[in-house]
């Protein structure tokens, strides 16, 4: 397996519940995996532990041959070649979208950074805004900006958190199919949270639902269509690997 | 990394190790309390304790009152009526603020006194002669005069914003219920900034213990006198820091009392949806009552004592060299500079740490070395020295081994003056770091960290510039508050070192009263003009 996720289980410092419990999951290479739940259950922080920004209560979790965490080792997020685009974007607000992209790459020559840049501007059809500063762009601009930044360093996993909550209809569809074929042809493994179904159905591979912390299902989208546990009420856990078959 | 020092990293080291010693030197008053007494000590105990006591508390009773009084009342005054003058007076009734206690005592000594203008208007255009008694400020009710006009501007800043930006609906909501004004005032304004109104009164109370240069000057005996007294009349400093113990005592059981008054709650200015208070216009008779109260306030407690200090400068220019005034002002920036300065790296390193670290005493343990403000500058100048000389003590082979003459190295120097600031105003600058933190949050680091960039050059590269405003603000205000001190400077600057306050205060202390106004002027300048653009700017920000 690519990614193996094991019983990681975490709790915010504040408060005694765990916010994520036993999430187990495990993902190919080049997947795309949307976690899917309602505000509150857990999306960002499941999101937070894989990236290294919370350190887990327990669990294992490797990346390709890397083991980025178990009970004795810990790796920090910077070393973990994970990109991440935040709910929030976090774009710098000092420095101009081109600067944005240039913070994260990695050591070579100027020019072969500047071109990334155009690449990956090119790739989110921002190419122009290289000067622009964070401030004098719309929501969904800002968006894309964000993910270019994260795509830019070719990390081997990026995790995507509600990208699409800041785009109009027209620009979603267009984005939400860029974004798919973009992580495909390169060969990206994806973890993207949302709370839209459809999203979910569109973009992913596979799909986990989060219910209160806990993996409530797992499946591919045309398995899991039209059922959810919030409409039949409980039901029971199905543990991830009996329902996967990808 | 291993897992269980993944969070252990060098902003945790450093932040310890400048919270432990910007924190130890004030257990050496703890450790006072248990030494021997001396003969003095039981002397002191029988005789003089009480007397500090009562004085002390006599000042810091008084002042409170009339400082909640003045300040309450012209925080609703502004927050709520629109009269002649108010947007002049909202800003410039905090401008007393800029002059230190200290330089308004003597200023008003200079103008009351029987040389001073206005016993010589009489005397010569008149030929009144007065009763010296009536005129003379130098004595407790002088002094508690002198605390409240200059004072009263922390209670006034607080409780305004406070009103201005919270009591919008409260108050329309008893006009609809069909209350008058004075009814309002009473049974909604007084009980809802309570908290805000103690938060300011305290710091006016932790500011008159802490205040050695108006009692010095009137010769009032207090805590903060007496302490020195012992320590450099008697040269008895097991007793000082005893008496500094006390002094110590007297401040827990305020904060305490602090405490349990705001019952726990700290008074926040709950940022979101702020409403100003939209402004009754007031007119005729009463507009012209507001305009004179205010401008009345403000002519007292900054009109009258500037002008007095200008006067003098005039009458005495040239009579102090130009290149003595230079020297020690040097020195003020020198010594001001470097500690403000440090005081924001560490603030900086420990409000990272507090910031990333996410256990509890990451939360905690800052709020330690946010206590120096409320001690008083008499007991740290006690704590730094002791720390120091037991240091030279310590140090004493290294010394010698180096080749110095002396025993005596850190504690004869500029670095225990600078200790001594940073211990004391610590807390002006971290506050000030702690909130730019608090606003940037974490998720521009966060991000930058999921970009492959390390925490170091994560802080460099984001934090610091993304903390601009905070880091600038916080070094002005330290700075400022730096200039203005006088007990740690005159007890603990290396033999012969002047800066602009101490030269003020021995000028005064001398009776040169004018000569001290060229200083004196330099200092208020300064500070009048931080504390304008800070509220300007924080003002701005919120209305
Ligand atoms: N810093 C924090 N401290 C304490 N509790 C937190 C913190 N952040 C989140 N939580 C709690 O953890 C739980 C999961 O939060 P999380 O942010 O992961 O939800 P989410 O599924 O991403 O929601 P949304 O769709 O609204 O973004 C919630 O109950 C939340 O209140
Ligand atoms: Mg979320």
């Amino acid at each position: 397996m690519f990614i193996d996720i094991q019983n990681m289980s975490f709790s915010y410092s504040n408060s005694p519940a765990n916010a994520v419990e036993d999430f187990t999951l495990t993902i190919n290479k080049g997947e795309i995996i949307s976690i899917l739940g309602r505000s509150g259950s857990g999306k960002s922080t499941i999101l937070r532990l894989i990236a290294g920004l919370e350190m887990p209560k327990g669990g294992s979790f490797s990346l390709g041959d890397k083991t980025l965490f178990n009970n004795h080792i810990f790796v920090q997020p910077e070393k973990r070649g994970i990109g991440m685009v935040f709910q929030d974007y976090a774009l710098f607000p000092h420095m101009s979208v081109q600067d944005n992209v240039l913070f994260g790459l990695p050591k070579m020559s100027r020019s072969n950074k500047l071109k990334r840049v155009e690449e990956v501007l090119e790739l989110v059809e921002l190419e122009g805004y290289e000067k622009r500063y964070p401030h004098q762009l719309s929501g969904g601009q800002q968006q894309r900006v964000a993910l270019a930044r994260a795509i830019a360093p070719q990390p081997e996993l990026i995790l995507l958190d509600e990208p699409f909550s800041n785009l109009d209809t027209e620009l979603l569809v267009k984005i939400r199919e860029d974004l798919r074929r973009i992580l495909k042809k390169a060969n990206i493994t994806a973890i993207f949270v949302t709370h839209n179904q459809n999203d979910a159905h569109v973009l992913a591979d596979r799909i986990v639902k989060i219910k209160d912390g806990v993996i409530d299902q797992v499946g591919r989208p045309c398995d899991l269509l039209g059922s959810s546990t919030d409409e039949k009420g409980d039901i029971e856990l199905l543990p991830e690997k009996e329902l996967v078959s990808v | 990394m291993n897992r269980r020092i993944a969070n252990v990293n060098g902003w945790t080291i450093g932040a310890v190790l400048i919270i432990t010693l910007l924190f130890v030197p004030n257990l050496s008053i703890v450790t006072g309390i248990f030494t021997p007494a001396s003969e003095n000590w039981g002397h002191i105990r029988e005789f003089m304790l009480l007397n500090y006591i009562k004085s002390s508390l006599t000042l810091v009773f008084f002042t409170a009152i009339f400082t909640v009084a003045i300040g309450l009342s012209l925080a609703w005054l502004i927050a709520q009526y629109d009269f002649p003058l108010r947007n002049f007076m909202k800003w410039s009734l905090i401008l007393p603020l800029s002059i230190p206690p200290f330089i308004g005592a003597y200023t008003y000594h200079g103008i009351l006194n029987y040389t001073g203008i206005i016993q010589k208007t009489l005397r010569n255009h008149f030929d009144v002669s007065v009763n010296q008694a009536y005129f003379d400020i130098m004595n407790v009710p002088g002094a508690i005069f002198i605390y409240t006009i200059f004072l009263y501007p922390y209670v006034y800043m607080i409780t305004r914003i406070f009103l201005s930006n919270q009591a919008a609906s409260l108050v329309e909501s008893a006009r609809t219920l069909g209350k008058g004004p004075m009814e309002i005032f009473l049974k909604v304004i007084v009980p809802i900034s309570r908290i805000s109104v103690i938060g300011g009164v305290s710091l006016v109370i932790l500011e008159v213990l802490n205040d050695y240069g108006v009692v010095k000057y009137f010769g009032i005996q207090t805590f903060s006198t007496a302490i020195f007294q012992t320590w450099f009349g008697l040269g008895d400093l097991d007793s000082s820091i005893k008496l500094a113990a006390c002094l110590m005592g007297i401040v827990i059981f305020i904060l305490v009392i602090e405490w349990i008054l705001r019952g726990g709650k700290k008074y926040s200015f709950s940022s979101t949806k702020l409403r100003p208070l939209p402004l009754v216009k007031l007119t005729g008779k009463k507009a012209a009552l507001a305009t004179a109260y205010t401008l009345v306030i403000f002519t007292i407690a900054f009109l009258i004592p500037v002008l007095q200090l200008l006067d003098w400068v005039v009458l005495t220019f040239g009579k102090v060299p130009m290149e003595e005034v230079l020297t020690y002002t040097k020195n003020s920036i020198i010594v001001a500079g470097t500690a403000a300065s440090l005081i924001i790296f560490f603030s900086l390193v420990i409000g990272n740490f507090s910031r990333i670290t996410k256990h509890k005493f990451a939360k905690i343990l800052p709020k330690l070395t946010v206590l120096g403000y409320s001690i008083p500058g008499a007991v740290i100048a006690v704590a730094v020295v002791t720390t120091f000389i037991a240091i030279d003590r310590y140090l004493a082979p290294v010394y010698l081994f180096l080749g110095l003459d002396s025993e005596l190295v850190l504690s004869v120097s500029l670095v225990m003056l600078i200790s001594a600031y940073i211990i004391r105003f610590f807390a002006i600058g971290y506050n000030s770091i702690e909130s730019g933190y608090t606003k940037i949050g974490t998720d521009f680091r966060d991000a930058s960290r999921m970009l492959g960039v390390s925490s170091l050059r994560t802080f460099f590269k984001i934090d610091i510039p993304m903390m601009k405003g905070a880091i600038i603000s916080g070094f002005i205000l330290t700075f400022v508050d730096i200039l203005k001190e006088i007990p740690l400077t005159l007890i603990l600057r290396p033999f012969n070192y002047d800066t602009l306050a101490t030269k003020a205060f021995q000028y005064a202390s001398d009776e040169k009263i004018m000569e001290a106004s060229q200083a004196s002027l330099l200092i208020v300048g300064v500070s009048a003009i931080a504390i304008f653009v800070f509220n300007k700017l924080l003002g701005e920000g919120r209305e």
